[in-house]
């Protein structure tokens, strides 16, 4: 390995990782917060990468435009996931409460079947992709790096700092946290804990369908995809630690770079064995992934 | 012809029963042992492999079969490992992991397994409808009787016991890894057993068919649509879930979302599935 | 995608299936039609193609008499490009709607599935596009069970053959290339592909440099072309199905600059511009049949049809399932019957000029027993680049329609 090479596996590993820590980290909050284990997750992301590419070119509403409406369809996307799926199963009498776990992992593992169904209907089930958001490629040190690449992990991070501004830095986001250690003592504080879950549910959306555009903006995604997102939003979480924002953030690095250094170094054909390898050992000998609680 | 069916709807029925039995076995690790299973497929893929490699290098039925058996059930024990110390969601990546390998393996190893097309299976069990039909039936009875007889033995009520409270369990003193293990290896005798048999009624194995996690999904639907911890309505389940999307193939490529919204209708409703509500209502008076 | 056009043909497919709309025919109904069943995924660009391009046929032919007097009748089913799916889908046709062929998926995976239940059932039929060449070597291994099965596309290998014999009368000859890498998917079809590719590039006067397999479910491409820029290859060929819109976006994006020919299935299709955004510009690949370039003198009259009435071009395997609507149909007109059998050995004497070339298979006892002859005269396929957000064909040479041309950033071949 020489030194052009180091350097391109670490821009290259470094914009794939990025994209995946955003679209690990909604789903990270979202269990932290509410308990909820979306199994729909990669189908919101592709409701908003395929809303967002439609209405970008066949409306003609520029890359810019379609982002937004992608954002906004994936925002949509998770509010339904919440009122239609969700809820109702928390709110059911007829579940038993420590069995409500396993029914929305179901229900949501039917929901995002349906998403992906009824998107390949109206889009048929080729991958797209967005327009680059700015065109050109730069060249860093002798390696050649499109300013799109660039801008998606300037952009994830910037969405990343702004969740940890949000969650940090603000009341709303200190309810959240609350709400994650002690729902119950929450509630007896007077503070009404569906307004909390809906206002993740948006940040959610925001996050998945931010992800979901930017994914097909720098790389392209299709209806078949959808398992695959799901499955590796939840490695790395799980990798991470359940409920662990910035565990998540780690694993999505060691994940991301780990393909990358071998398809790089190993083998193409074996891109996604060793992280594979990586979770059964970690989770082995750390049955908390890396920074969760038990 | 059976009931004066068609061989078409034979045909359809012997899959289902197939499927029952996956669910089925699927039920006693997640429904009683509680553990968070998304690799049926894992289990199920050993053994119908197994069977499919030999049977290309001419092996005799039987013992591609047995085989297949056997190294599910090795594959169910080295699965039952990290299930004893993991819980949750956790474990469910472990068995989400081993189906991604497992798929990986048979990829990257396409000189012996085919590839992700697949390969055809030269000798088969029977390619007599009716044979199939009623060996299909008969295979899913019995696996159906002493599964729901475990399951409503001493073990499963220890399985049960255990997935709900594994402290407690133990504090009662019942050895709750060894009856883990057990569970563990019958669920992947099944599987794998079924798994074998699948392959060997088909004449083809592939990822998309036997392997893939959306197979694992619709295994773990039936599960739920028939009532989980009930065992028979993993069979029941099965045979509605596979019927139905015959059923409404009229409706093409929105067939599969309409029986995934139906399935999840009967979630929000009806929590304990199709026997799930009949047999619980049972118990309680 | 969503236009009002697409609905209203979804529609009346969703009504013919439920048998509300009987095709308007010029053959009086006496006798019951004969139906050929016919099975693809709606959803996917090619899948679609196979079943409005044999609902074409079936138009034809009725428009032209049908068979020995009865009409032609298609069976669509939807398999979701799912094998377990697909032999529902043949178990149906075959025992409940007694089709008497079915024309049936592009995807090798279902082919091979399809292969023991055609022998079961004996029930004739024929893949409009897979490639992989275990479907003819199950036909030649044991032709009295499996003699059912046809293969209506070239098989890999042949694709490979016929992109060597592009490349050596274009790259090498005109833009004097001497080097190449191949790049291709880790995947079954590409195994024979390669194979090939390894033994015909070097006499097509090109060097093969290196051979990289990827995984199939690999999304970011960037290690990849890394790498083969570092070998300076004259240009790649590339062997991709499963991936397509995502490699082509990449190497368009980060300037790549070196030419990409070969075989890119997702390229064939129409809506390939749209899904790249245009990236497509300067890509290569080996297709059946492109618009405008007459093959045969049927090629441009069904093109034009096609578009005509779905506002689209066919894929590849369009244009294979309408000729081999009609292949099946001549065979039963010279069987003078359904028999199974007859049809059979009547297919294997098909000499039919389609829409692709001139169709034969291959007999029993060839290695490539029943797939579709390759050769001048024969099908050859033809290769075609997107320019300008058009497929215009480049190969064979007789019948190219414009010259290769490469984007800017292109700095290899020039």
């Amino acid at each position: 390995m020489n030194g052009l090479q180091l350097e391109q596996i670490l821009i290259d590993g470094f914009a794939i990782s990025a994209l995946y820590a955003l679209g690990a980290v909604g789903f990270t909050l979202m269990f932290g917060v509410s308990g909820v284990l979306n199994l729909a997750h990669g189908g919101i992301m592709l409701v908003a990468a395929l809303v967002g590419w439609w209405a970008a070119g066949e409306l003609g509403l520029g890359v810019y435009g379609g982002t937004l409406v992608g954002i906004l369809a994936g925002i949509l996307a998770a509010y339904l996931t919440y009122f239609v799926v969700v809820r109702p199963i928390q709110r059911s009498r007829k579940i038993p409460k420590e069995e409500t776990e396993i029914f929305v992992l179901t229900g949501t593992l039917l929901w995002g079947i349906m998403i992906q169904g009824l998107l390949a209907f109206i889009f048929s089930d080729n991958p797209v992709t967005m327009r680059p958001l700015i065109g050109g490629v730069a060249t860093l040190g002798g390696v050649r790096v499109p300013w799109n690449e660039i801008m998606i992990a300037v952009l994830c991070w910037l969405v990343i700092g702004l969740l940890w501004l949000l969650i940090n830095r603000t009341p709303v986001g200190k309810s959240m946290l609350a709400a994650s250690i002690n729902p119950r003592g929450l509630t007896l504080l007077g503070f009404d804990l569906s307004k909390i879950y809906l206002l993740v549910w948006s940040i959610y959306g925001v996050l998945a369908g931010g992800a979901g555009v930017l994914l097909a903006s720098f790389l392209g995604v299709g209806t078949p995809n959808a398992g695959q997102l799901t499955a590796s939003a939840f490695s790395i979480v799980v990798l991470g630690g359940l409920g662990s924002v910035s565990g998540s953030l780690i694993a999505a690095f060691v994940v991301g770079y780990l393909e990358t250094l071998t398809a790089y170094l190993v083998a193409p054909t074996l891109r996604p064995i060793p992280a594979l390898l990586l979770l059964v050992i970690v989770v082995y000998l750390r049955p908390q992934g890396l920074l969760g609680r038990r | 012809m059976p009931l004066g069916l068609s061989a078409y709807v034979l045909g359809v029925l012997t899959v289902a029963y197939y499927f029952g039995v996956f669910s089925m076995a699927w039920d006693l690790l997640f429904g009683f042992a509680g553990e968070v299973n998304f690799g049926p497929t894992f289990l199920i893929g050993l053994g119908a492999y197994t069977a499919a490699i030999l049977d290309n290098h001419g092996w005799p039925i039987v013992l591609c079969v047995l085989c297949g058996t056997i190294v599910a059930v090795i594959g169910g024990g080295l699965l039952a490992l990290p299930a004893l110390r993991l819980r949750g969601p956790y474990f469910g990546l472990v068995t989400l992991v081993a189906v991604l390998l497992l798929q990986n393996a048979i990829v990257i190893f396409a000189a012996v397994t085919g590839g992700e097309i697949g390969m055809t299976v030269p000798n088969v069990i029977s390619a007599d409808a009716k044979v199939n039909y009623w060996f299909a039936l008969g295979f899913m009875a019995i696996s159906a009787v002493i599964l729901y007889g475990l399951s409503r033995s001493a073990i499963g009520l220890i399985l049960q016991a255990s997935g709900q409270d594994a402290i407690e369990a133990a504090a009662l003193g019942f050895n709750v890894t060894k009856h883990k293990l057990a569970a563990f290896c019958i669920s992947a005798f099944f599987s794998g057993l079924a798994g074998a048999l699948l392959v060997l009624y088909m004449g083809a194995a592939s990822v998309g068919t036997i392997v893939d996690i959306s197979i694992g999904v619709q295994i773990i639907i039936a599960a739920v649509l028939g009532g989980r911890r009930t065992i028979l309505g993993g069979a029941l389940g099965a045979v509605i879930l596979i019927g139905a999307s015959e059923v409404l193939r009229p409706l093409g490529q929105l067939n599969t979302f309409v029986v995934s919204a139906f399935a999840l209708l009967v979630i929000l409703f009806f929590p304990g599935g199709m026997l799930g509500s009949v047999l619980r209502a049972g118990e309680r008076e | 995608m969503i236009d009002v056009k697409q609905a209203a043909t979804r529609c009346a497919a969703a009504a013919a299936m439920l048998g509300l709309l009987t095709t308007a025919t010029a053959v009086p109904a006496a006798e019951p039609p004969i139906k050929i069943g016919v099975i693809g995924e709606a959803s996917a660009v090619a899948g679609a193609s196979i079943t409005k391009a044999a609902q074409m046929a079936a138009d034809d032919i009725n428009a032209h008499g049908g068979v020995n007097g009865r009409q032609v009748e298609v069976v669509i089913y939807d398999d979701h490009s799912s094998a377990a799916d697909a032999v529902r889908a043949f178990q149906r046709a075959a025992n409940e709607d007694k089709v008497s062929a079915v024309v049936a998926s592009y995807i090798s995976e279902v082919a091979l599935a399809i292969i023991p239940w055609s022998a079961r059932l004996h029930m004739p039929w024929i893949t409009p596009g897979a490639a992989t060449t275990d479907i003819s070597k199950a036909v030649h291994d044991n032709y009295d069970q499996n003699k059912y099965t046809f293969h209506g596309w070239l098989t890999s290998a042949f694709i490979a053959q016929s992109i060597c014999d592009f490349e050596h009368d274009t790259i090498v000859r005109d833009f004097h290339a001497k080097s190449t890498v191949v790049m291709s998917e880790d995947a079954a079809w590409t195994k024979p592909l390669d194979e090939r590719f390894l033994s015909c590039l070097p006499p097509a006067g090109l060097k093969v440099l290196d051979h990289i397999r990827f995984n199939p479910d690999t999304t970011d491409f960037t290690p990849i072309f890394n790498k083969i820029e570092g070998e300076h290859p004259d240009v790649i060929t590339t062997g991709i199905s499963h991936v397509g819109v995502q490699p082509t976006v990449q190497w368009h994006d980060q300037h790549v600059p070196i030419a990409m020919v070969g075989q890119s299935s997702q390229a064939t299709t129409s809506t390939f511009w749209k899904d790249t955004n245009g990236n497509a510009e300067g890509v290569v690949t080996a297709s059946a049949a492109a618009p405008g370039v007459a093959i045969t003198p049927n090629t441009i009259p069904f093109t034009q049809a096609y578009q005509k009435k779905y506002g689209d071009t066919p894929a590849y395997c369009g244009y294979t399932t309408y000729d081999e609507i009609h292949i099946i149909a001549d065979a039963i007109k010279r069987a003078g019957s359904t028999d199974p059998d007859k049809i059979v050995a009547e297919m294997e004497k098909t000499k039919y000029v389609g829409t692709v070339g001139t169709m034969e298979f291959y007999p029993k006892g060839d290695q490539y027993a029943h797939a579709l002859k390759y050769g001048p005269g024969l099908v050859t396929g033809v290769v075609i680049q997107w320019q300008n957000g058009k497929q215009v064909t480049v190969w064979p040479r007789d019948k190219a329609n414009a010259k290769i041309e490469f984007p800017a950033f292109i700095k290899s071949p020039h």
